[in-house]
């Protein structure tokens, strides 16, 4: 297995440099740049800004200093915010998406899981019905729905919240359930699906005929096999979610990193995207990682290749 | 199962007893909370771009002439009495000796002209630097043409005397003065922590950031808040009430609208269209709707036909109703606009109107070669995607059919890329707005000169440029505005924009804010603003 | 001598034949009464908005026909579902839109999905190098800023409504690749897929006609979770110029929409979710009928 993982690592070295080399010239393609505003600057003053900042070089000996500056970990400055680099910005607002992200994450697994569970066990009932209702409601309303429903009913009516920032812990509550609700009905619907394939299968007819109950057979034989789903949906899902939501931290006034991916695309904030994407890459790679060696782990007929 | 057991906690915690508002604290302990709009770019007056970062900076710093937050009237700040020459070119500047920057340093006026240069520096890349060229050789300084800076008019006659010498009378030259490019810096300061002309230079920091303002800078967490605290060191400091102002910058109106709802925020300037009609009817004493200096307008691309024939131009403005938006669709109290500056900038008031008349925008029409619209080619407008305008341009499309009987294509852009097609003269029909950087007429009608950066439109008319020139050449104010009627005259004849609505602030304001004023551009006056506790 | 019993004279003249796996699948189906009652939602649903396409006016209202006067209404007995801000009549626009958005979250999910299980089970089976390099595209694919190359698209091609279906297949696909990767190791091992090989069936066989069959009940789950996320990335898509453009309108946009006013006209966003949700029940069931259906271990006893 270590071999395993530190094969992944070395492939990671060449996605990262394709994604960082797509991302520069994606970027440089797109039209509209850093210092366009509504009230344009003039022709001096903006040659002077692109001079500041590299940006009158030949693009593809910007593109090599880049890439120099990537190796020695140095993201560059951000053009929205002069004065500070992006790793600094980085480094402020992650911790934010991360603890909203692990919230969100035990809300999904929480409710994902048992409600999955719940259903599978007890199929075409009522009982597989209603938690498979609510979970295809979590689907159907976003979050920019769901989120202002929560702080119009818990927040503004009943007055047990705030409407919006992250100051107090009593904060943290609708941003993690809104964020939660989708995840956690797209887990129940995996999940549900993954055991009842299990459920199907003949071994756990045997454990039946031998006189096993359903809870001793949902825990010891068809969990494992039932999750492999969910595991591989999750990997990408929880880079997602611990790198941060637009609009969740939008709607919520929460100062993390998700907003920072999207507004510097439309800043066209270049070290930003390039930094943030980078970011996010890295916790792409870990986590499909993480979830790949779950995997051979929950399956005990897969191997490592 | 701990879990649920800590949310059930947190409910139930959060439900007991009704929590003191933060606002409630801050009417108790003089801490306003307000919304600003959005995340300031910077702190430092050479590389801060708009309105949220002056709203924030007119705390931190102080210029030499401060508003009047009720008539903009200008009011001594760090000068404490001024003279100005016969011939309005020569203003001398007398600073208070009881200035001080919030580390104890007197503010000198070579502080004032360090400042001034550093603006000037053509390595600065300063975007507002052209707020200083009425100035003597500013702009000569500014483009590079000539490096000395002694050769700029703006002197420091001794510690507390500072000169302005421009190269032509300019009467607004004063409340030019309260926009953020004339604010002082710390030179001194910005030396320490980098080089002078760094846009990139840290001094705007907490832990290092010196101005002269009523209020010094507490703590600034980007996209979460910034605190800023009364300075004590502020020459005037016994006269300013709040003890701390807290700027939220959230940039989603509903958001905004529902912390202010919550009690999170004293102020919200930008409440979001759909509810300014619910608040004016049902929570009148929590809004107040009025009179921006700014216009929204669409502008036409006279290049490209059938644009490029003004009766078609002219059809398009008169066949709209502009009442019907301002009434059904943004709702806030908007007036129509039939011409390009907003009424009463400055005491000047535009005397040409466009008149909506669809009969004659039918004729015009048909002398151009579309009776009826026949055969007229695919027009195209083009905005950036928020809902408002696609509102707008929605109503439009159906006016111009059900009036001229002509097909207009809708586009929407994302922001970045609207304005480049914007710079490049890539569109039909675009829309803009455009907000007055000070109160007067030049603001809006140098947009349309032909070498104007904002132009945009691929017009040019050599006498409208010829009047614009006068106009800021001279300083009557009569012979001045009498030009700027004749401009605007052509301006509407030739028809290169259709004006819509002048904008208006719809803010959510709590009555326990007291001492605040609306005015045109929006200034806060903090020295005056002050909470007064509610019992609810 | 000959039973002439009648139970015997009620014995079928041959043995039992046996049926084939779709046919006792699509048995199975038509016995579940909740994916049937999805089936038939779903298609009257989808005759509405077709309908309103091709006779805009089969309301008596117009989906582009504004009234400024009456502004947004509740419903009343002229306006069903009530007018939006523009007094446009919702009913119409939702109908004409539903037309929009039926296709792109079917016809796009679709894609992404044939792209998506062919794309997994190819790097499953391959395994090894291929499935490295594979996978390792798919981790470039997802870490790509979006925003930034949909807008690329439109400045190399226009804006044109195809691009949608691209810009929408270029990013579903990724996901439902690695679940039907994962799943696909895991089937390879198991003893009926040894057998195959043992008998010297060749791989592209195997692939197609023994493991793909096993992977229908996650790949139709995945599917119907896909189609409501493809309607609402259409309207993050017109947000950025692609996709539907006023006056025209699409469940995603007007749902968007709503959401913004819903405290002030809930109407405006009640009915837009009302009908999606529908939809979206309706496929939900017919896809765990489909799922229920096609399980080749369902028991034929």
């Amino acid at each position: 297995m270590l071999r395993f993982i530190a094969r992944r690592f070395l492939e990671a070295i060449p996605v990262l440099f394709i994604i960082a080399t797509a991302t520069f010239f994606m970027m440089r393609l797109a039209p509209g740049g850093p210092f366009d505003s509504e009230k344009q600057v003039s022709p001096e003053v903006r040659a002077r800004m692109e001079a500041h900042y590299g940006l009158d070089k030949p693009l593809f000996q910007q593109y090599v200093l880049q890439m120099k500056h990537l190796l020695q970990g140095n993201l560059g400055p951000s053009f929205k915010y002069p004065g500070r680099t992006v790793n600094e910005i980085i480094a402020d607002a992650f911790p934010v998406s991360l603890e909203l992200g692990l919230e969100a994450l035990v809300v999904a697994l929480a409710f994902g899981l048992a409600a999955g569970m719940v259903a599978a066990l007890n199929q075409n009932s009522a009982w597989d019905h209603i938690p498979m209702g609510l979970a295809m409601i979590g689907l159907c309303v976003p979050t920019f729905v769901l989120g202002p429903l929560l702080i119009s009913a818990f927040a503004l009516h009943l007055d047990w919240f705030n409407a919006a920032g992250w100051f107090f812990p009593g904060d943290r509550v609708l941003p993690a359930l809104t964020l939660g609700a989708y995840y956690a009905a797209y887990i129940a619907r995996l999940c549900r699906g993954g055991f009842l394939e299990i459920l199907n299968q003949d071994y756990i007819r045997t454990a039946h005929a031998k006189g096993a109950g359903g809870a001793r057979i949902l825990f010891k034989h068809a969990l494992r096999g039932g999750v492999l789903p969910v595991v591989s949906f999750l990997g990408p899902a929880v880079a997602g979610l611990l790198t941060g939501s637009f609009v969740v931290e939008t709607i919520f006034g929460i100062p993390g990193l998700g907003r920072y991916f999207v507004t510097a695309a439309f800043n066209r904030d270049y070290f930003m995207v390039m930094g943030s994407v980078l970011f996010y890459a890295c916790f792409v790679v870990v986590f499909n990682l993480v979830a790949d060696v779950a995997l051979v782990w929950l399956n005990p007929k897969l191997r490592f290749e | 199962m701990t879990f649920l057991t800590a949310c059930v906690v947190v409910l139930l915690a959060g439900g007991c007893g009704k929590r003191e508002t933060l606002t409630a604290i801050g009417d108790r302990t003089q801490e306003l909370r307000l919304n600003n709009e959005g995340e300031p770019s910077s702190l430092d007056p050479a590389v801060a771009t708009g309105t949220i970062e002056h709203a924030i900076m007119c705390s931190l710093y102080e210029g030499l002439v401060t508003p009047d937050a009720k008539d903009l009237s200008l009011h001594p700040g760090a000068a404490e009495k001024w003279e100005i020459s016969p011939d309005g070119k020569v203003y001398t500047f007398h600073l208070r000796k009881n200035g001080r920057w919030s580390n104890g340093q007197p503010v000198t006026a070579r502080d004032f002209v360090a400042s001034y240069h550093r603006m000037l520096l053509p390595s600065m890349a300063s975007q507002y630097s052209y707020m200083l060229y009425p100035v003597k050789n500013a702009e000569a300084f500014n483009l590079g043409k000539i490096s000395d800076f002694s050769q700029v008019g703006l002197k420091a006659l001794d510690d507390y005397t500072l000169e302005v010498t421009l190269h032509s009378p300019a009467p607004y030259l004063l409340s030019m003065m309260i926009h953020d490019s004339w604010f002082p810096v710390p030179v001194a300061v910005i030396e320490k922590h980098g080089a002078i002309d760094d846009r990139n230079n840290p001094w705007t920091r907490p832990v290092s950031f010196v101005g002269n303002g009523p209020f010094m800078l507490k703590e600034w967490r980007i996209n979460s808040h910034i605190l800023v605290e009364k300075s004590p060191t502020y020459w005037d400091a016994q006269h300013v009430r709040l003890n701390k102002i807290y700027f939220d910058p959230t940039e989603s109106a509903d958001t905004a609208e529902r912390m202010f709802r919550s009690g999170q925020l004293h102020s919200d300037p930008q409440a979001p269209p759909s509810k300014v009609a619910y608040y004016r009817k049902y929570k009148p004493n929590l809004i107040h709707v009025y009179p921006l200096l700014g216009t929204y307008f669409y502008k036409i691309n006279v290049t490209r036909p059938p644009l490029n024939d003004k009766r078609v131009r002219e059809a398009l403005a008169m066949a709209i109703d502009r009442h019907a938006i301002a009434e059904t669709i943004t709702r806030a109290g908007e007036e129509p606009a039939y011409c390009l500056t907003p009424p009463n900038t400055a005491g000047y008031t535009c005397r040409g109107k466009i008149t909506e008349d669809v009969a004659a925008a039918r004729r015009l029409l048909t002398e151009a070669g579309y009776p009826d619209g026949k055969n007229f080619p695919t027009v195209e407008v083009l905005f950036n995607t928020l809902q408002s305008h696609k509102a707008i341009a929605e109503a439009f499309q159906a006016m111009w059919k059900k009036n001229l009987n002509i097909n207009i294509v809708l586009h929407n852009e994302e922001w970045k890329v609207y304005l480049d097609s914007m710079r490049r003269t890539n569109y039909d029909i675009g829309r803009f707005g455009w907000n007055g950087d000070y109160v007067d007429p030049s603001t809006f009608l140098d947009l349309f000169a032909t070498d104007s950066g904002n132009n945009e439109t691929g017009w040019s008319n050599a006498e409208y440029d010829r009047l614009v020139r006068v106009a800021s050449n001279t300083g009557d104010r009569a012979a001045r505005y009498d030009a700027y009627q004749k401009a605007e005259a052509i301006l509407l004849d030739e028809m290169p924009i259709i004006p819509v609505y002048f904008y208006t602030r719809p803010r959510l304001i709590r009555p326990s804010v007291r001492g605040w004023y609306p005015n045109v551009i929006d200034q806060y006056d903090f020295k005056s603003i002050y909470l007064v506790p509610q019992d609810n | 001598m000959i039973d002439t019993t009648p139970m015997a004279m009620a014995l079928p003249a041959e043995p039992a034949g046996g049926s084939s796996f779709w046919r006792d699948s699509w048995h199975r189906l038509w016995q579940n009464k909740l994916a049937i009652f999805g089936l038939i939602a779903l298609s009257v649903l989808a005759a509405l908005c077709f309908a309103s396409f091709l006779w805009p006016n089969i309301t008596g209202c117009s989906y582009e026909q504004q009234n400024l006067a009456l502004g947004p209404a509740p419903p009343d007995h002229v306006h069903w579902l009530g007018t939006d801000p523009l007094g446009r009549d919702l009913l119409a626009r939702l109908l004409y839109g539903g037309g929009i958005s039926l296709t792109v979250g079917l016809c796009a999910t679709a894609v992404s999905l044939t792209i998506g299980v062919i794309y997994g089970a190819i790097a499953g089976f391959a395994g090894g190098k291929l499935d490295m390099i594979m996978m390792r595209t798919v981790d470039i694919l997802y870490a790509l800023p979006f925003a930034i190359f949909v807008i690329l698209l439109m400045v190399f091609f226009g804006q044109n409504f195809i691009l949608l279906f691209v810009a929408i297949g270029a990013v579903e696909w990724l996901t439902m690749a690695r679940i039907v990767r994962g799943q696909v190791m895991a089937i390879k091992r198991q003893e009926f897929v040894e057998a195959a090989h043992a008998l010297g069936l060749r791989e592209w066989r195997i692939i197609f006609r023994h493991i793909v069959p096993n992977l229908l009940g996650p790949i139709i789950v995945y599917a119907t979770l896909t189609v409501p996320e493809v309607i609402l990335l259409e309207s993050f898509l017109s947000f950025l110029g692609l996709g539907v453009q006023p006056p025209h309108s699409s469940w995603g946009v007007l749902i968007k929409e709503g959401a913004e006013v819903m405290e002030e006209y809930p109407w405006l966003l009640l009915y837009p979710g009302a009908v999606m949700a529908l939809t979206l029940f309706s496929l939900n069931f017919l896809g765990d009928g489909l799922r229920d259906a096609l399980d080749v271990r369902g028991s034929k006893d």
